[in-house]
């Protein structure tokens, strides 16, 4: 059980709902692998070290980093990325409010956002002010400041519990 | 190389068998960041995620008894405060839903947060090896100096054992609202007998207990002339340093502050009358 | 070019004098029908939600050949003796490593002046200047091949902070010495005013440096057939990208095209070229590949310029009743290895130096002074928003001084539409005072509930803990719109008809998140009287577009706004021109509406857009035009700073910020802020609410805790981790007031808002601070030791004596 250091490892998942087989370095993290092996580019990579939340995505249902999550590690898992919300035509709620209330500006952080914020609504359809910033502190924005991202969120909400 | 064992046993077994060459990882939360950083390109990892049963967290006998991967997202459910409150700073949800107390303990870091809380709690780590067997390790003995630990290349930390019903607070300082590299942090646990855990964090080169302040306290109680000597006596205990987070003048003085007041709220909470 | 001009004399007013024009009376520009003044859905916003939208670094999926790396200097200054590729050239997958012998046009960069080799030649600068570029397989093995080669330096004193290089005994930095040059205002006797004022209050202040943290990293493709090199990435002004790298690299300039992606923010940071050039180098070595190359955070921080730390020695005179007479001001900038942008900032801080306010006799001395440290050049508000530090500062403590409310203070000196800012220029529509007073009635009301929590009420504790205290802080500023200063700055757009009548708008403009592209189409739709979703946008593409300037200086909206407008009136005359002959009646009476072009008197009578489209296409009309604006403005006299018109137009702006701040540990936490901007006219009013939100998080963080720290030529935070930005947390939601008073040139009498929320923001947060703890505050950010250290100053790391290492005699002096 010692092969060579650079053995490349096979891993089964399911992304975004579609079982998937890939084969990966052992180093490779799942959001390089995502976005460089498979094209899923919708996930953003932005300090790689955890401290923006531009690379979260749902890993069994609940938000992770991707840029520090090793793509073997996810072997049996289930991805839900930003690529899996809509369907068909039909924009998720969290994808429209961020359109209606302005809260995509630059869109960089904006998948990341949006998924941290499912992740926040499917355990909390209507947060209160902790669980809000609990769920969403994780993921920066540099350019929209977070007014508009926050009545996005707010207004989904309102929706979900509808 | 990636081993993925799915039990403890396992586990261990490739540990002692290929211990440094095969990196453990749980969370990657400090592992991956440096190699992102490009400052470590590990030949091979022992994944930790899918062991059975080390993420979880038992109750018995008045102690908390968590599994080595246990991560902060389940700390931060546990009615201990000053655990959970440490918990709930680590980064974001992503962040806390991945790292674990055992890569915490091992990386031992001096801003370390969970080490810090489980120090107030005076706690216990369990360091295991496939053949040698388990030991018990007081967490006030297992920091040994800058990210040096009592852990040895073929053990894992399979456990971390703390009592459950302790008075307890937390404060830590940060730059911002939340995501925070502590520059100062501290924890205070109250046993049920009246003894004082004090822990801080970034003050030193290790997270540490602070014996000299927790000696007035214990000997004279929580009046507010033992608060003040204990929190002045902390500059005794500490020896910060200056960088880019903070100076080390103002990290000394944080640290009486802050366990000045830490020290003021447990005896709220303890409505023990001042003597 | 220096002009002339005469030195316009400026009579103090009264306070509190009618204003030329009152604001309510602004010349009336248009009524707007259509999209214009409506908060219509961003253009891109459906893509960048779905995650469609693809960036610099989402270009590599399935088009990169080879991957791209650039070896940096490890020391901050030091000649290189010798650059050895043996050893990365024999590793397998390494297709070449370039030095500068390999760049055949002049190898040099700079948006000013040319001074910043691409590939250091003889000598680095900084910790991070370019030696190499290494080209390979993959992007591990460049990246493993750049730590490959090896450089051999010779090591030379490192000038680690303006005190070293202004020492006598300073290395030199550049042939001219450590001085890059400045900026001099003199306006009136300053001396004479200030030894004849009542009160004189000076103080010194800091501010950091800072780093723009976009979060999209630099990355992208290029690719080079053999006759054309073709570069996607983001940028922020792709006319001049090409320009600068068909120069340095020895290429015509037809034959650099430069296309950029989606652009995930940009505040200035990419203004400066940056990896555009070494991928042309390596796709020049490497025709017919597609090169890639991307930064980590790390290298983005270490090689990308920044805003420039100054050091503001401020004094000024007043009369008992507050009413500035004098100011005396001297600048230090670190500007870093190069030039960059630094001269304009330099320039833009001079003529910002006293914001809104009337003084008299003012005389300002700004010096950039090069370090070994990074490259500084441009960052929204570039040089205006260290100077609000510093004038909103002294607006507090002469109120604390004289013992006069803040407020007061500050209406007593703001100017008034037909008064004159330092340098000369009279604002006809000077609405400083209107913002101040919007903001406080906006204060005075309850706050709204708060998105992340409707349910909280917010009727505040009515006692806080000991430890707590609360504090207000009020600023006003002022910022003059474009390059201004007699620099060429102008548009040019073109609007044109598909076949399949759908309105297209070309811009060289950069979308970087600001909403250019929307305010086009808004504009364009609104003159041809079609809706926004009729009108597809093409920008930033040298073949398909003309240039249309930068994205920067608070500018697209004016210029490029009026460009897209003269074009689309263009077109219309021509639309109108056709319906006229298929409708038989004058074109002077005909409109277009809805899709239709309609007779104004006789609404029966109307065709639709598509026919007339049809109709123009067979008849032989260009269905096109092409519109240039560029106004003029004059260059600041050099010996004086003073212009009739140094900028197009002038915004005003004020915020308002309330402070919790914990007297013990120094931490501070934004409870309340409101932000007040003149806009002329909201082009887009969600738009417009976006970026006084966006800029007043990055000025808070400015205030707060963003700081790049620089220790000997070194970074000590290129990272996250440690450069911090602001979080959810941090940030209250902002509370919006968009006064809208016509500014008769810009389009539809828009103005602008790019950069003034950042420059007002930071002031207000620390006048906030200041009123909480009763202390001033002088050097940013106020993390929670600064904090701290205003309290307890004999236990500040850095002496507070030591701010005043560069201080000219006038620093200290106090009445
Ligand atoms: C954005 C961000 C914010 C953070 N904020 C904080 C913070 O506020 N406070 C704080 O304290 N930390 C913080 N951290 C650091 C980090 O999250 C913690 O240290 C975390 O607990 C590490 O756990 P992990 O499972 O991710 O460790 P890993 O990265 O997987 O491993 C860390 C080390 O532990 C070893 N290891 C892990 N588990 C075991 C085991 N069971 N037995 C033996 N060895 C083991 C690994 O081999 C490695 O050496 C932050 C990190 C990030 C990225």
């Amino acid at each position: 059980m010692t092969p060579e250091a650079d053995e490349m490892v096979a891993v089964e998942l399911a992304i975004n709902g579609k079982p998937t087989h890939l084969v990966v370095r052992p180093d490779e993290t799942l959001l390089f692998v995502l976005r460089d092996s498979i094209g899923l580019t919708g996930t953003k990579g932005a300090c790689l070290e955890g401290e923006c939340g531009s690379c979260t995505l749902l890993l069994n249902g609940a938000p992770v980093n991707s840029c520090l999550v090793l793509a073997a590690q996810v072997h049996g898992g289930r991805v839900e990325t930003i690529e899996g919300l809509a369907h068909g035509d039909k924009l998720h709620v969290l994808q429209r409010k961020f359109i209606e209330s302005g809260a995509a500006q630059c869109g960089y952080c904006t998948p990341g956002l949006i998924m941290a914020a499912k992740a926040l609504l499917d355990e909390t359809p209507n947060p209160d002010e902790e669980t809000f910033f609990r769920g969403m502190e994780g993921n920066i924005c540099r350019c929209t400041g977070y007014t508009s991202i926050c009545e996005a969120i707010r207004g989904a909400a309102r929706e979900w519990s509808r | 190389m990636f081993s993925q064992p799915t039990t403890l046993e396992e586990a261990l077994d490739v540990r002692a068998r290929c211990g440094p060459d095969l990196l453990p990882i749980a969370g990657g939360t400090d592992i991956v960041v440096a190699m992102n950083r490009g400052q470590l390109r590990p030949a091979g990892f022992l994944d930790l995620t899918h062991v059975r049963g080390l993420d979880a967290v038992r109750h018995e006998n008045g102690r908390y008894e968590c599994g080595g991967a246990a991560t902060h997202a389940t700390l931060s459910r546990l009615p201990v405060e000053a655990l959970a409150e440490a918990a709930l700073s680590v980064g974001g949800p992503a962040i806390r839903n991945r790292g674990t107390i055992g890569g915490n303990l091992v990386t031992a870091s001096p801003a370390g947060d969970g080490c810090v809380a489980l120090l107030a709690l005076d706690a216990d780590v369990e360091l295991a090896h496939a053949s040698r067997g388990r030991r018990v390790v007081p967490l006030r003995e297992y920091f040994l100096g800058y990210r040096k630990t009592a852990l040895l290349a073929d053990e894992l930390i399979t456990r971390v054992r703390f009592p459950k019903d302790w008075i307890t607070a937390w404060y830590k300082i940060g730059k911002r609202g939340s995501v925070n590299i502590s520059v100062v942090c501290c924890a205070i646990g109250r046993s049920p007998t009246g003894l004082f855990h004090i822990a801080l964090g970034s003050v030193a080169a290790t997270p540490i207990r602070a014996p000299h302040a927790e000696e007035i306290v214990n000997r004279d109680g929580l009046t507010d002339g033992a608060i003040a000597e204990a929190a002045d006596a902390v500059r005794r205990d500490i020896s910060p340093i200056d960088d880019h987070r903070a100076s080390a003048k103002y990290r000394a003085a944080m640290s009486v502050t802050l366990v000045a007041r830490l020290l003021r709220r447990i005896r709220d909470r303890v409505k023990e009358p001042a003597r | 070019m220096t002009q002339n001009i005469q030195t316009i004399d400026v009579p103090i007013a009264e306070p509190f004098a009618e204003p030329l024009v009152p604001p309510s009376q602004t010349p009336y520009v248009e009524r707007p029908h259509g999209p214009v003044g409506r908060s219509e859905d961003r253009i891109d916003g459906p893509e960048k939600v779905l995650g469609t939208a693809l960036y610099g670094a989402d270009l590599f999926y399935g088009r990169a050949d080879c991957f791209v790396s650039v070896v940096r200097s490890e020391p901050a200054h030091a000649e290189i003796v010798a650059v050895d590729p043996s050893a990365a050239l024999k590793m397998p997958g390494v297709l070449g490593v370039y030095t500068h012998r390999d760049v055949r046009g002049t190898n040099r960069q700079g948006l000013i002046v040319r001074d910043h080799p691409v590939l250091a030649e003889s000598r680095v600068l900084f910790r991070g200047d370019a030696i190499a570029v290494v080209v390979a397989t993959s992007e591990r093995t460049a990246e493993d091949a750049r730590r490959a080669v090896r450089v051999d330096y010779r090591p030379l004193p490192v000038v680690a902070d303006m005190d070293a290089a202004l020492a006598p005994d300073a290395p030199r930095l550049h042939p001219d010495g450590n001085i890059m040059g400045g900026k001099r205002i003199r306006k009136g006797d300053a001396d004479a005013a200030l030894a004849a004022a009542d009160v004189i209050v000076s103080e010194s202040f800091c501010t950091q440096t800072v780093d723009h943290a976009f979060l999209d990293l630099e990355a992208g493709i290029a690719h080079y057939d053999g006759r054309t090199l073709t570069i996607h990435v983001s940028g922020q002004w792709v006319h001049e990208e090409r320009r600068l790298i068909a120069l340095a690299l020895g290429l015509p300039l037809e034959s650099v095209r430069i296309i950029c992606p989606a652009t995930g923010g940009a505040f200035g940071g990419r203004e400066d070229i940056s990896i555009q050039i070494y991928l042309g180098i390596a796709a020049i070595q490497h025709p017919g590949k597609t090169v890639a190359l991307r930064y980590s955070r790390e290298e983005s921080m270490r090689a990308r310029h920044k805003r420039h730390a100054m050091r503001i020695y401020y004094t000024v005179g007043a009369t008992r009743d507050g009413l500035l007479t004098a100011a005396k001001i001297t600048v230090f900038s670190d500007e870093g290895a190069y030039r960059s942008t630094g001269p304009a900032v330099c320039r833009k801080a001079a003529s910002h130096a006293t914001g809104p306010y009337r003084i008299p006799n003012v005389s300002v001395d700004v010096y950039g002074v090069f370090t070994n440290n990074n490259p500084t050049g441009a960052m929204r508000g570039f040089g205006a928003c260290q100077m609000a530090i510093a004038y909103e500062g002294m607006m507090d403590r002469l109120a604390a001084r004289l013992g006069i409310d803040r407020l007061e203070v500050r209406r007593r000196n703001l100017i008034r539409s037909g008064d004159a800012v330092t340098t000369g220029q009279r604002i006809p529509i000077a609405t400083a005072v209107e913002c101040l007073d919007a903001a406080v009635r906006r204060l005075r009301q309850c706050p709204p509930p708060r998105p992340t929590d409707p349910h909280k009420s917010r009727t505040r504790p009515p006692a806080l803990p000991p430890h707590l205290r609360r504090g207000v802080g009020y600023s006003v500023i002022c910022f003059g719109l474009g390059y201004g200063d007699g620099f060429p700055d102008a548009s040019r757009a073109r609007v044109g008809v598909s076949d399949q009548g759908r309105i297209q708008v070309f811009t060289g403009g950069v979308e970087y998140g600001q909403g250019l592209i929307t305010m086009a189409a808004q504009v364009a739709a609104e003159e041809l009287g079609v809706s926004v979703r009729e009108t597809d946008v093409v920008w930033a593409d040298t073949e398909q577009t003309f240039e249309s300037g930068s994205s920067s200086a608070t500018r697209q909206t004016y210029f490029t706004g009026n460009a897209i407008r003269l074009a689309a009136s263009e077109l219309k005359e021509q639309l109108l021109d056709i319906a006229s002959k298929l409708l038989g009646v004058h074109p002077h009476e005909l409109e277009l509406r809805d899709g239709c072009v309609v007779g104004r008197f006789d609404p029966a009578r109307s065709v639709p857009l598509a026919e007339v489209v049809a109709q123009g296409r067979a008849r032989g009309y260009s269905l096109e035009a092409t519109a240039l604006f560029k106004p003029r403005t004059v260059c600041e006299d050099f010996d004086t700073g003073q212009s009739p018109r140094a900028f197009i137009t002038y915004l005003f702006g004020s915020h308002i910020a309330e402070v919790l701040v914990d007297i013990e540990t120094g931490e501070v936490r934004v409870d309340r802020y409101i932000a007040c901007h003149d806009v002329g006219r909201a082009i887009n009013p969600q738009s417009v609410a976006g970026q006084m939100a966006g800029g007043a998080t990055q000025g808070i963080g400015m205030a707060l805790m963003e700081e790049v720290v620089n220790r000997d030529g070194r970074i000590a935070n290129p990272n996250f981790t440690d450069y911090i930005l602001p979080t959810f947390r941090d940030i209250p939601p902002v509370e919006c007031v968009i006064l809208e008073n016509d500014d008769p040139g810009g389009p539809f009498g828009a103005r602008g808002i790019g950069e003034p929320p950042l420059i007002a923001a930071t002031p207000a947060v620390l006048s906030a601070i200041a009123d909480a703890i009763g202390v001033h505050t002088h050097t940013t950010p106020c993390t929670p030791q600064r904090v701290w250290e205003l309290l307890h100053p004999d236990e500040a790391a850095v002496p507070p004596d030591a701010r005043f290492s560069l201080a000219p005699p006038h620093a200290r002096l106090e009445r």
